[in-house]
C-alpha cells in the first residue's frame, strides 16, 4: 500500500490494528508525516462540516407512485352477454384465466393497439358507447397515476368468474360492479392490479 | 408488517443520503430528482431484495441509476478511467493547512472527476466505511482506498491559494 493511502485510511479509522501502530511509529520518527495526517483530518474534517448536503424535496417522501398507462379493452361479444348479469352467469362459459391472458396478448399485438387514442374520458366513452351495444364506465384515473391512454374494441372469450389469479407473466384481477364485469389483465404486480381494480370500482360509475 | 410499512420504516429515511448522493453526482437540482424519482421507484420495485442495511442498499440503488444516467446524458464524464487521472493525485506534502473557504470547498468537490466525487461523498458526507463504498460502487477496497486518497489529494491542490485561476494576458 503507498504511504498517502495508508494515511488516508488511517485517519478514516480503516487500518487494521498493527498496520495502524506501525504508521504511528514512523509518525513518531517523521514529524512531516505527523503533519501531513494531520493536514489530512483538517481537510476531512472541512468536508464534512462545509459541504453542501443537499437534502430531498419534500414530495419524494413517501411511496413512489408509478405513472402507468392503462387502456379500455372492451370486448364486442361476450360482455353483451354480461349486461344482465344473472342471465350472463348462467349462459356463458366461464372464461378461464388462460384464455383470458391469451385474448389480453392477442389484443395487445395488433398493430392496431388503440382504436381511438385519447387522455379524454369524455371522447372515449362516447366513442366505445357508438361501437357496443352497452355503454362502459371510463374513469379518469391520472391523478392516481394510472392515465387513460385510450380503447380498443375486441372479441373476447366468455364470461369472467369472480377472482384472481396469475398466469404467464401476467395478473388477472375481477371483479364486478352494478351488472357488470371485469377482468383486468396486466403485467402489473398483483397488488398494483388490486389497487387499481379498487379504483376503478369505487370511481365515479359514469 | 406489510411491505408498504417496511419500505416507509426502512428506506424512506435515507432519502435525503439518497438525494444527496444523487446531486453530487449529477451536479444539479433538476437532474438529481428525475434520478431519484427513477432509483426510489427500483428500490420499491425491488425492495424483496433488500438484505442487510438499507442504507448502502438503497445508496447502490441511486449510485447505479445516476452512473445509468449519466452514461445516456453525459457518456464523456464516464469515460474518464482511475489510470487516466492517476498522475495527477499529488502526495500528502500537497495538502495546505489553511480555512477552507466553503464556496471554494464545494466547487473544488463539484469539479473531482466522478469516481473520486463519488468516492469522497459517501465517505465523508455519509461516513460510510470503505467496504460499503466499494460495494455501492461495485469495485474492490482497494480502489476505495484509492480513490479516495486521490480525492483528498486534488481537492487540497485545488484549495491551495496557488490554484486560484490566474488571468492570461492574451496579446
Amino acid at each position: 500500500m503507498r504511504t498517502d493511502e495508508r494515511l488516508h485510511a488511517y485517519i478514516d479509522g480503516e487500518l487494521d490494528a498493527a498496520a495502524a501502530l506501525e504508521l504511528e511509529r514512523e509518525m513518531a520518527q517523521n514529524p512531516a508525516l505527523r503533519a501531513a495526517a494531520e493536514r489530512l483530518r483538517e481537510l476531512s474534517s472541512a468536508v464534512r462540516t462545509q459541504a453542501d448536503y443537499h437534502r430531498a424535496p419534500r414530495r419524494f417522501k413517501k411511496i413512489p407512485k408509478e405513472k402507468r398507462r392503462w387502456l379500455m379493452l372492451a370486448p364486442a361479444f361476450a360482455l353483451a352477454l354480461l349486461i344482465g348479469a344473472g342471465i350472463g352467469l348462467y349462459i356463458a362459459r366461464p372464461a378461464e384465466d388462460a384464455e383470458l391472458v391469451a385474448s389480453h396478448v392477442r389484443a395487445t399485438l395488433g398493430n392496431r393497439l388503440i382504436d381511438v387514442a385519447s387522455a379524454d374520458q369524455h371522447t372515449v366513452k362516447p366513442w366505445l358507447s357508438a361501437r357496443l351495444p352497452y355503454s362502459p364506465p371510463v374513469a379518469d384515473l391520472s391523478g392516481e397515476g394510472f392515465p387513460l391512454v385510450g380503447a380498443h374494441v375486441y372479441v373476447a372469450p366468455g364470461e369472467a368468474s369472480g377472482g384472481s389469479g396469475a398466469r404467464d407473466g401476467f395478473n388477472v384481477e375481477r371483479f364486478a360492479r352494478g351488472a357488470m364485469r371485469y377482468a383486468l389483465v396486466s403485467d402489473l404486480n398483483r397488488s398494483e392490479l388490486r389497487d387499481f381494480a379498487k379504483l376503478l370500482n369505487s370511481g365515479p360509475g359514469s | 408488517m406489510t411491505d408498504r410499512a417496511r419500505y416507509e420504516a426502512l428506506v424512506l429515511p435515507h432519502l435525503d443520503a439518497a438525494y444527496n448522493l444523487a446531486r453530487w453526482l449529477t451536479r444539479n437540482d433538476h437532474d438529481a430528482e428525475d434520478v431519484l424519482q427513477e432509483a426510489m421507484l427500483r428500490a420499491y420495485r425491488h425492495f424483496d431484495s433488500l438484505r442487510g442495511e438499507a442504507r448502502p442498499w438503497l445508496l447502490a440503488i441511486v449510485r447505479n441509476a445516476c452512473w445509468t444516467w449519466l452514461r445516456a446524458n453525459r457518456p464523456a464524464e464516464i469515460a474518464a478511467g482511475d489510470d487516466e487521472l492517476e498522475s495527477d493525485a499529488p502526495g500528502p506534502e500537497a495538502l495546505a493547512a489553511r480555512e477552507f473557504d466553503r464556496r471554494a470547498l464545494n466547487a473544488a468537490i463539484a469539479a473531482l472527476p466522478l469516481p473520486f466525487r463519488e468516492a469522497l461523498v459517501l465517505r465523508e458526507l455519509e461516513d460510510l466505511p470503505y467496504k460499503d463504498i466499494a460495494r455501492i460502487a461495485g469495485v474492490p477496497i482497494g480502489t476505495v482506498m484509492s480513490r479516495i486518497s486521490r480525492a483528498r489529494g486534488l481537492l487540497a491542490q485545488a484549495l491551495r491559494p496557488a490554484a486560484v485561476p490566474r488571468l492570461r494576458v492574451h496579446k
